[in-house]
């Protein structure tokens, strides 16, 4: 990935998890908002042909930026994730209806993998999902494109609101090497992810934070 | 990347399905869905399926959805709606049972939202097409063609539905299915189900718990019409390889979908027309020749000529070997390496 690193600054708050899980605490306006631009994944870099092929030529994109605001609490850090959804698609309500979602990605081991090909043999990712319409978000692993699991073991919750044209989601779970293991002084790199069920967006179809980010606690 | 994912299997598992004995009752159908899928988000799925054609399908206008390859490249497919292949419709029992002697009440399909369903699945059942006299119609079931190349499975991004390299069964596995459904898109059939509970694809696994134990999937067993013939594709011995290798009557659906679907098809023989003065005509047919190259491809009249000279052969008192695959005068010859009764087989003790 290329371009200058978007630093999202974690600070230091007084308050339990639990209270962060809200989009609307209070705590939130003292984190400083980063604004993190997001591009449609390239498409040659679907490994299915049927995807490259299907998509070729459909509109992708138009969400544009996703806003992240990052905190360390007691228990854990919490990350709160706004962008623009015009018609939200909260539920998969019928065979041909995707929900939105959103992820945060990181090195498993807070060091060194490629989160633009969702980590390597070797060197696996740690992400956080959340999907409208479940009740929980979840953690997943993947050591390259196609690989995503669900981590049963790595804790992770939420809240999502949808409100005035946005969603407003929070991630939550335990730093360290069973959450995300950011270290005082270093800063982690991460990625970020949305997807638009209105654009029929799932899987590897999505906006993707292009430019690197950092966690910096 | 298809090939790379699609290994080609020690056998091939197939069937031929003969149209001239379909009955069109779906003892298949019932059979398929009392087995498998009574489960939770399975209410509105038909893995086996028998349609009218001519007909729109299942779901509507199947076979004007894409999917499959054209050459060699993958055709983008679209995804109906739920109400396109049919929903598990509600219907107003409490209203009609609980009137009384209060006036009439009327059994009432509603979908989920309470709507009058506009399809579902063999909606158009008999319709047919022609003009009368000239009327026509036969039936064709649809599961699972277990392809050779299949399109399902190269679409999937987590590689979540494989072949089995015993006999070429394609299977999803429903651990890696994270519900993406460009494989339903793929399907040129339309075969693959969404389970919205548990947000996975299911479809037809022919049975394989059965075949792994010698049984012949529950369409096959249940099927009063013995139409169904099963076996591996490889084995010039078996019924399946003579009536598609050997006598060429049995021929794949919609060949040009580029999938090499191993479900194949005995065209129906076409009905005679009318004349004038309302009698047979031994030279004309209802149904178009035409009609059947677009379902079978262009060897369908070949095939039909095979079927109707053999049946010649048969009738004069000669011995023909296709004419007595195709009678089946004994079912179980039907079964090909799959004989043993399910009710015979040793069951855990009831809980």
């Amino acid at each position: 990935m290329a371009g200058e690193v978007v630093a999202i600054e974690v600070c230091k708050v007084e308050a339990g998890l639990e209270k962060l899980l809200d989009p609307d605490a209070g705590e939130w306006g003292r984190a400083a908002e980063a604004m993190v631009p997001i591009v449609p994944t390239p498409l040659d870099r679907q490994p299915s042909a049927y995807v490259q092929v299907s998509w070729r030529g459909r509109p992708r994109g138009g969400i544009g930026e996703v806003r992240v605001r990052a905190v360390a609490a007691t228990g854990g850090v919490a990350v709160r994730l706004e962008w623009a959804a015009l018609r939200p698609s909260r539920l998969i309500s019928d065979v041909n209806v995707y929900p939105d979602g959103c992820a945060m990605l990181f090195a498993a081991d807070g060091r060194e993998a490629e989160l633009g090909t969702m980590g390597s043999a070797g060197h696996p990712v740690r992400g956080w999902h959340w999907r409208a319409g479940t009740d929980l978000p979840f953690a997943v692993t993947a050591t390259g494109i196609g690989t995503v699991e669900r981590a049963k073991e790595h804790a992770v919750r939420g809240r999502a609101r949808w409100a005035e044209g946005r969603w407003q989601v929070v991630l939550a779970g335990p730093l360290g090497s069973e959450g995300v293991p950011l270290r005082k002084g270093s800063g982690l790199p991460v990625a970020f992810a949305v997807w638009s069920g209105a654009a029929r967006e799932r899987a590897g179809l999505k906006s993707y934070s292009e430019q690197p980010c950092e966690l910096r606690l | 990347m298809a090939a790379a994912k699609s290994k080609s299997p020690r056998h091939q598992f197939a069937m031929v399905l003969d149209l001239n004995k379909c009955l069109g009752c779906q003892c298949c159908t019932i059979g398929c869905k009392t087995q498998w899928t009574q489960g939770s988000g399975m209410e509105a799925m038909w893995w086996n399926i028998v349609n009218t054609m001519p007909g729109r399908g299942t779901p509507r206008d199947a076979f004007e959805l894409g999917g499959g390859y054209r050459d060699g490249e993958p055709v983008p497919g679209q995804l109906p709606g739920q109400s396109e292949w049919g929903e598990a419709w509600d219907f107003e029992y409490d209203e009609v049972f609980s009137r009384g002697d209060e006036g009439r009440a009327y059994l009432r399909p509603r979908e989920r939202d309470g709507a009058s369903p506009t399809w579902g699945p063999n909606w158009d059942e008999d319709l047919g097409g022609g003009e009368y006299p000239h009327s026509y119609f036969f039936y064709l079931p649809l599961l699972c063609m277990n392809c050779s190349k299949p399109a399902c499975l190269e679409a999937c991004p987590r590689d979540a539905i494989y072949r089995r390299e015993e006999d070429g069964i394609v299977l999803v596995d429903e651990e890696r299915c994270h519900g993406y459904r460009f494989c339903i898109e793929a399907c040129p059939y339309k075969r693959i189900y969404f389970n919205l509970e548990r947000v996975i694809a299911q479809k037809c696994i022919s049975c394989y718990p059965r075949l792994e134990a010698g049984v012949a999937p529950a369409c096959v067993r249940q099927c009063p019409g013995r139409m169904h013939h099963i076996g591996y594709l490889d084995d010039p011995e078996s019924t399946i390889s003579k009536l598609v290798k050997k006598w060429k009557v049995a021929l794949p659906l919609r060949p040009d979908f580029g999938v090499e679907p191993n479900v194949f098809y005995i065209p129906p023989l076409l009905p005679m027309a009318f004349n004038e003065k309302g009698e047979f005509d031994e030279k004309g047919s209802r149904m178009p020749l035409d009609y059947l190259r677009e379902l079978f491809g262009p060897d369908a009249e070949k095939a039909l000529a095979k079927v109707q000279a053999e049946r010649k052969k048969a009738a004069s008192g000669k011995k023909s070997e296709l004419i007595d695959i195709l009678i089946a005068r004994d079912w179980k010859q039907l079964l090909g390496p799959y004989p043993v009764d399910p009710g015979k087989l040793e069951r855990p003790p009831r809980k």
